[in-house]
């Protein structure tokens, strides 16, 4: 009991679902919310034994610094009836718990929260659902569960069910339903509740193409009626597409908010930075960094690296055009190689090559100075090759770069695969792997 | 609490679609299905017949299986709703979790659903009476008034018990462990006038003893119980009810945190 005072201290939030005639131009008064949660609630199976609370009576009581998550911190927003707001942040920055609490599931520590009008959470679609029920039942029941009254829902029943396509087989028990089939029985069933203000947690992601094409359609029809939309995605094309304005949230705290553009491009901005640090981190544990001396770690890259070393790979590095090293770049972007050798032994078949493989193990692009009939003069004792590309022309992905020097007939001298990894990063979401440079244009034959 | 309460009123329907489909799902896909409700007791019955009756030869009392059934059937019902409602709440976890649903319902859903098996299962006792000729006295009347209190008194202990259960999952275990002692400390297999004089008091004291031994009154006996243990009995279920509240509304805000 002592515990839970202190997690809930602070003003006992007030929820208040009622609709206020003089505040109707709002639909969500958040004003000053904070949650935390304990830490062993996470930890530990999440519930105290009746056992260890009579332990912690008699025994002295080691007090261990009270460990708590802070999922929301202060966060204060206003949003005006009929505005769809995108919520976006890495993932565990507090989006689903912002949620939780403006549908009332969880209580906010601190702060609080007006909700004018009826609230449908999109969270988990079908929460309620019983297994060995019918569609039927199961929509009644859950239909009273939303707040529905029976009369309501046998008003709605056709509607939901034929919006779900379930017509043959609502009768049928829901755990002979696919997945697919539970979710458009849940997303009907809470699409047609009438809300003022609608939560939508990531439920889009799931669910055949058509059925989305259809949900997305109703959604668009809700906010045409003047519903608020609150829609938590990662897919930053729909937020940009459908919402008034986004909140990005960081650590349960507002990182940016407003125009949807200039907050997305911002978010992605610092997503890239984050890669691209993690990017470092990774190189750096691997043992072979950006610019890495390969000569001082040879050993521990045997699996990765192999060659009789007349001539060595002594370091590869990925940089920009502003000769800045990088490891995150976008499809526009140009990049250069970088590669230092080292030559151990005279020989005169030299061949240099690189090649560049997605993650998935497909060759994006491959050269070598053979295929070019490039001309290699005298290599000296070391020296740096560059090998620039213009323009990436990749599409968004994971990449890794081979670079090796060998003989014509393929004898290598060293060959290190793998040696350096970058992300593309893209805006838009191209299929295949590579990005000509293009560009459309119409022209009207008839008019 | 008393908002509460209000908010059981206002789920009405939604209690009503959850007892339905306790009742319907108790069952489905047994050969016998409802039968079973009615089966349980009669297993039981028979069982402690023979060992109390045959074996043990107890004969203080005439028409010991009546008297026995008597007994059983608000025992069952208390046995029922105590152990299908501590856990009760934490079994509805995801409901909890995913969506806001008035947790206050999932206690009320298994205190009904109990009563509604209790009551079918009552006629079985009235024919077996009918059968041996045993007169229905007119404190039968009563019989309304002593099942609404023990229908409070269960409620309210289901509420506390299901709500401490989120936090403290002993209680569970703990509560089936208590309800095999009190079996024996409740007036069932035998009746109250059995028990020495000095100690009666722990019958008096005990409400779920008061309340089997009320039934062998009302029905029985034809007489009704003193005016202090129906007080005694009634602030009990107050007590519970109030206490109940108390201690689920404590606990309500962390149960989504918890499950």
């Amino acid at each position: 009991m002592e515990a839970l005072q202190d997690v809930t201290t602070g003003d006992r939030a007030v929820i208040e679902a009622a609709v206020r005639p003089e505040q109707v131009s709002y639909s969500l008064d958040i004003v000053g919310v904070s949650k935390q949660f304990r830490r062993n609630t996470v930890v530990r199976a999440g519930y105290t034994t009746v056992k260890s609370s009579l332990l912690g009576l008699f025994l002295p009581r080691k007090r261990a610094p009270r460990r708590v998550t802070r999922a929301i911190r202060d966060l204060t927003m206003r949003i005006p009836k009929g505005a769809s707001v995108g919520v976006i942040g890495k993932n565990g920055s507090g989006k689903s718990t912002l949620l939780k609490l403006i549908s009332g599931i969880y209580k906010p520590d601190q702060g609080t929260i007006r909700v004018n009008g009826r609230v449908a959470a999109l969270i988990e679609l079908g929460a309620g659902f019983h297994p060995d029920f019918s569609g039927r039942e199961n929509l009644y029941l859950g239909g009273v569960m939303h707040g529905l009254s029976r009369t309501e829902i046998d008003q709605r029943f056709e509607e939901i069910v034929s919006f779900a396509e379930l017509e043959d087989v609502i009768d049928d028990p829901v755990r002979t339903y696919s997945s697919g089939m539970f979710m458009r029985l849940g997303f009907s069933l809470a699409i047609h509740t009438d809300p003022e203000v609608l939560l939508v947690d990531e439920v889009l992601a799931v669910g055949d193409a058509a059925f989305v094409g259809k949900c997305k359609e109703k959604l668009a029809e809700l906010r045409r009626q003047q519903r608020t939309l609150l829609l938590v995605t990662h897919d930053l094309e729909s937020v940009e597409r459908w919402c008034d304005e986004v909140l990005w949230l960081e650590q349960g705290e507002v990182r940016d908010r407003g125009e949807p553009r200039r907050v997305i491009d911002h978010y992605r901005q610092f997503i890239e930075k984050g890669e691209e640090l993690e990017l470092m981190g990774e190189a750096e544990a691997q043992g072979h960094a950006a610019a890495s001396d390969f000569s001082l770690q040879s050993e521990q890259l045997e699996s990765s690296r192999w060659g009789s070393r007349e001539i060595e790979v002594t370091g590869v590095r990925l940089v920009d055009h502003r000769a800045e090293g990088r490891l995150v770049f976008h499809p526009d972007d140009a990049a250069e190689v970088q590669v230092d050798y080292c030559v151990r032994e005279d020989v005169a078949d030299v061949v240099f090559g690189i090649a560049i493989n997605r993650s998935d193990g497909l060759v994006a692009h491959g050269s070598n100075t053979d295929i070019e009939r490039i001309s290699i003069g005298r290599l000296g004792k070391r020296g740096h090759i560059r090998y620039r590309i213009k323009r990436l022309g990749l599409s968004e992905g994971l990449y890794t770069i081979d670079v090796a020097v060998h003989r014509q007939d393929g004898y290598p001298y060293d060959y290190h695969k793998a040696a350096v990894s970058f992300k593309v990063r893209s805006a838009l979401n191209f299929v295949g792997y590579t990005v000509p440079e293009h560009s459309w244009s119409f022209d009207v034959a008839e008019y | 609490m008393w908002q509460n309460i209000k908010e059981l009123y206002r789920y009405r329907s939604l209690i009503a679609a959850l007892v339905q489909r306790h009742l319907s799902m108790r069952y489905r896909g047994s050969l016998l299905g409802f039968l079973w409700t009615l089966l349980n007791p009669l297993c039981l019955m028979l069982v402690y017949t023979v060992v109390f009756r045959y074996y043990i030869r107890f004969n203080q009392v005439e028409n010991y299986t009546i008297f026995l059934f008597c007994g059983l059937l608000p025992w069952l019902w208390i046995t029922s709703a105590l152990t299908e409602g501590v856990g009760s709440v934490v079994a509805s976890g995801h409901l909890i979790t995913k969506s806001m649903f008035p947790a206050q319902v999932l206690p009320a859903v298994a205190v009904l659903t109990t009563l509604i098996n209790f009551l079918l299962s009552l006629p079985i006792l009235f024919l077996f009476m009918l059968a041996t000729g045993m007169p229905f006295k007119l404190t039968l009347l009563a019989l309304p008034g002593l099942i609404a209190l023990q229908f409070v008194f269960l409620f309210g202990m289901v509420l506390a018990l299901s709500s401490l259960n989120v936090h403290y999952r002993d209680i569970q275990h703990l509560v089936s462990n208590i309800l095999t002692f009190l079996f024996f400390l409740c007036p069932i297999v035998y009746p109250a006038s059995s028990v020495p004089e000095r100690f009666r008091f722990s019958l008096t004291l005990n409400p779920f003893a008061l309340i089997t031994q009320s039934y062998h009154m009302l029905i029985l006996e034809g007489v009704l119980p003193p005016l202090s243990s129906a007080i005694y009995l009634s602030a009990w279920a107050v007590l519970c009810v109030v206490l109940g509240g108390m201690i689920y509304t404590h606990y309500r805000e962390s149960f989504a945190e918890l499950l």
